[in-house]
């Protein structure tokens, strides 16, 4: 396990980068993309379960945090998606030059998944595949799930960079609420042209016009149920217990 | 990055197994002591809502080394090998995490930070090393008191919900005070798992406490009153009623904070407190400056 900086000087991303346990063919290599807020937290551990076994299974694996998150640099509030796209990108590059592949796969979680799916649909010569594990597939949905029913007008048309709520103490920019509102993963789906996985532990209401819609997607993409505990929650019981089941599908799918 | 601190990676302990950010200030204080963040629960060196990361830079501004890392098998860091229980394992990183410091950083001098668990951590270790100058408890664990109780049970009696489960026999208030009472019979000397919140750790806590004392150390103890360890700002007195802390111990008493400091303006106060009282420990320490961007939404939010 290797801890270390990417990016530049004014979005230096702190990563764990863990080489390929075995070699098996041609290096393959994996960029993981975290969860935000609270789910961060919780998912961490599942996280790095998930890098190592991706890692025993041949893989080069790099988990970045983005920029105003965990370890890296910034001020949450002058994060957003756009720069977080920009941020995978940058760990993308950085595999990339480690691992010696000219392609990567793609795994995020929650919004990292979400944030994998833009940039895979800017990337799509350099992504080999992409998996998106309980990603946001509706912003309405998800800043429903945060307590944020209907945005207010006066939330909306905030400068960028001023907090207009506190999520679990975490401050929400009114940047970041717009660019989360509008997120819509059916859209990035469609523009993405890998080979494609979205993996579901917790199904809600915005999965059944994600399945309406997959054909749009083409065979490339696969939408899979494994209802199971969301390991980005917390749990005061199992707190630090790992998600076996998505974890051992999500590596299955890639192998 | 910030002009005033700079931030490394460190592999800490005898294997290496450690992993930890070093903040390093641009311009040190003059005889600061290091300050070591520990963990809370299984959540890695983040912290909860990133609380360690923002504070560890605000110390670093103002002139402390510091550093924040993960128990073995916490976090980033892997497994002892050494089979020891969960208590000792971080016993022994902390002890592992002062050689590195001390022998890689020239660092003589620390301040332990904590949070429920880690100030469990730290309240246990700290009087066995010398190195060890100071210590922030934010909410440790505290045994309850008879006043504790008054609060408690005050507050949950005026819940409709806990009469229902009282008139039930499902009352986790009346399984509590069993438990407490069977404890205060039959209390226990040594730490065996790493809730220590029960009357049975008592008399090993209040040691801990009357050692850390003897050696100087001086300590910071923070309590939430929405936490469900304390209810008023004296219980730490009342509760460890054998041990003279005299001028040792600075309570501080959070009436609008929950157990993880979750807002954040509950968080810029507790940043201002550590920070004022370093600067106490530390005299030529200069004043830190608040979080700019958090403050921008209280004062859009109309709070404090």
């Amino acid at each position: 396990m290797n801890p270390l900086y990417l990016g530049t000087s004014e979005r230096r991303l702190f990563g764990i980068y863990e080489p390929p346990a075995v070699k098996c063919g041609r290096p393959r290599a994996a960029v993981l993309c975290y969860p935000w807020g609270s789910e961060y937290v919780y998912a961490h551990r599942s996280m790095r379960h998930l890098a190592t076994k991706l890692s025993q299974a041949g893989f080069h694996t790099l988990r970045f945090d983005f920029f105003g998150t965990g370890a890296s640099s910034g001020d949450p509030l002058d994060a957003d998606l756009t720069g977080w796209e920009g941020d995978t990108e940058s760990a993308i590059e950085g595999l990339k030059d480690i691992a010696g592949t000219t392609r990567v796969t793609l795994v995020g979680m929650r919004i990292g998944g979400t944030v994998a799916a833009k940039a895979a649909a800017q990337l799509a010569d350099e992504i080999e595949a992409l998996v998106m594990w309980d990603p946001i597939v509706s912003g309405a949905e998800y800043l429903r799930s945060m307590d944020i029913t209907v945005p207010a007008p006066v939330q909306m048309a905030a400068p960028d960079a001023l907090a207009v709520a506190e999520i679990d103490g975490y401050p929400l920019s009114a940047r970041m609420l717009r660019d989360f509102e509008a997120i819509d993963l059916r859209v990035d789906l469609a523009a993405a042209e890998q080979r494609s996985l979205v993996l579901v532990t917790e199904r809600l209401a915005s999965h059944e016009d994600l399945e309406r819609d997959m054909p749009v997607a083409g065979a490339r993409a696969a939408l899979e149920f494994v209802l199971a505990r969301c390991p980005w929650r917390e749990d005061v019981a199992l707190t630090g217990a790992v998600q076996v089941q998505a974890i051992q599908r999500i590596v299955e799918w890639l192998a | 990055m910030s002009d005033s601190f700079t931030e490394h990676v460190v592999l800490l302990g005898k294997r290496q197994s450690l992993v930890g950010i070093l903040a390093r200030p641009t311009r040190s204080l003059p005889d600061a002591p290091a300050i070591v963040i520990l963990n809370t629960g299984v959540v890695h060196r983040v912290g909860h809502h990133r609380m360690y990361v923002i504070m560890a830079r605000q110390l670093a501004a103002a002139g402390h080394q510091v550093l924040r890392f993960d128990f073995s098998g916490i976090g980033d860091s892997s497994q002892r090998v050494d089979h020891l229980s969960p208590v000792n394992s971080c016993l022994a990183d902390i002890a592992d995490v002062l050689d590195s410091l001390e022998t890689h950083h020239q660092v003589k001098r620390v301040v332990l930070i904590g949070l429920c668990s880690g100030a469990d951590h730290a309240v246990l270790y700290a009087h066995r090393d010398p190195r060890v100058v100071g210590m922030v408890l934010i909410n440790p664990s505290i045994p309850p008191t008879a006043r504790y109780y008054f609060h408690y049970i005050a507050q949950r009696l005026l819940r409709l919900r806990n009469w229902i489960s009282i008139a039930t026999l499902r009352s986790g208030l009346l399984r509590r005070l069993m438990t407490q009472a069977r404890y205060g019979v039959l209390p226990q000397s040594q730490p065996d798992k790493l809730t220590l919140e029960g009357l049975q750790y008592s008399p090993y806590l209040g040691q801990c406490y009357r050692e850390a004392v003897r050696h100087g150390i001086k300590m910071l103890a923070v309590f939430s009153a929405l936490s469900p360890r304390s209810t008023y700002r004296q219980q730490m007195h009342d509760a460890f009623r054998g041990v003279e802390f005299g001028n040792a111990l600075r309570l501080e008493f959070f009436p609008e904070s929950d157990h993880l400091f979750t807002p954040s303006r509950e968080r810029v106060r507790l940043g201002a407190v550590i920070t004022d009282w370093l600067a106490a420990m530390s005299p030529t320490s200069a004043a830190t400056e608040s979080h700019p961007r958090i403050l921008r939404f209280h004062r859009a939010a109309g709070g404090a």
